[in-house]
């Protein structure tokens, strides 16, 4: 029986890893081989014959070793899955409709103002914004789906940007309300359903449109989401 | 000719099918895929590991050197919860594919 070790050894030479690493590959391509060939000999295969079919695992030592090289070496998924299909798509979505906001504020319309109750918070509608956001939540689910993310994951990559005042709001506002024992509860309270109507729910209900937009064509056009790289 | 890209998937999803049983080494892998596919799907070494290393890179699988019974020191590949997350939409893509495959074959023999 050929000495495996050193046959993966010869075939692989040249291969840049770390010692202890070469080591380990040629340990583990070396006991494959020896478990071929010793199947193929409990087969009743001649010994010459068991090599040579053992042999012919590998037709090319170079292709293998390139290869090999490229499978360890290249971090070919430096972002993993959640990285590309829920924060990069949310992050961009969050920077874009922060922008939009931004320009609307200075170059806009004057905004509409909600008044639920005297002495309480006012919400500024800034409608032209609330306009262009479900362009900003489509751009957010497409960037999920090209990255293979689930509907779940586009539907939160699409309303990403208002995630972070809803959970500003849904802890600062009982955080107030628990440490400060001088505010009036019927303000708060009322404080609390101002905010998140104007800054959670409709500009919320405006990036999810355009994430469900994405959504329906998407299937309407039935692609086949196969990733072939 | 089929592509490398099909190729590969289905490659991936094998390894990841058939380690959902439970960890294998590389050599079991191989025989356990081509007899569960009753030699449709071959892997030989030179295809397998450079797999293998890829999709260990990746954190679907990770390796381990384990001592047998007998005595042998053979590096077994279990999956990954990032893995068995992977595992269900790939499946998903390819009965996707197989069934539009299966539609459009049918299609052009009617």
């Amino acid at each position: 029986m050929p000495d495996w070790r050193e046959l993966v050894s010869k075939g692989l030479s040249g291969l840049k890893l770390g010692a202890g690493e070469k080591e380990e590959v040629h340990a583990e391509l070396a006991a494959h081989l020896e478990e071929t060939y010793k199947a193929l000999r409990a087969r009743g295969l001649p010994e010459q014959a068991a090599i040579q079919q053992t042999l012919a695992q590998v037709a090319d030592w170079q292709d293998l070793r390139r290869k090999i090289q490229i499978a360890r070496t290249v971090k070919e998924n430096i972002m993993n899955d959640r990285v590309r299909q829920l924060w990069l798509p949310g992050l961009l979505t969050f920077a874009l409709s922060m922008g939009l906001l931004e320009l609307v504020q200075k170059f806009g319309p004057r905004p509409m103002a909600l008044d639920l109750d005297k002495g309480t918070p006012m919400v500024m509608f800034y409608t032209s914004w609330l306009l262009t956001l479900p362009l900003a939540g489509a751009i957010g689910a497409l960037l999920s789906k090209r990255a293979g993310g689930s509907p779940r994951i586009l539907a939160i990559s699409s309303v990403f940007p208002v995630l972070p005042f809803g959970v500003v709001f849904l802890i600062a506002i009982p955080a107030g309300l628990l440490m400060s024992h001088t505010l009036a509860h019927h303000i708060v309270a009322t404080a609390f359903l101002t905010m998140m109507f104007g800054w959670v729910l409709v500009p919320g209900v405006a990036l999810f449109s355009g994430g469900l937009l994405v959504q329906l064509l998407s299937r309407r056009s039935n692609s086949l989401d196969v990733t072939m790289n | 000719m089929i592509g490398t890209g099909i190729k590969r998937g289905t490659a991936e999803l094998a390894i990841l099918s058939v380690l959902e049983e439970g960890p294998l080494h590389g050599y079991e892998m191989a025989r356990r895929i081509e007899e569960q596919t009753k030699g449709a799907l071959r892997f030989t070494l030179a295809a397998l590991y450079p797999m293998l290393y890829r999709m260990e890179q990746r954190g679907w699988i990770r390796g381990a050197w384990e001592t047998s019974q007998s005595g042998r020191r053979k590096r077994c590949y279990r999956l990954t919860p990032a893995g068995k997350k992977k595992l269900s939409p790939l499946r998903k893509e390819w009965a996707e594919l197989f069934g539009a495959l299966k539609r459009l074959t049918k299609v052009a023999h009617a």
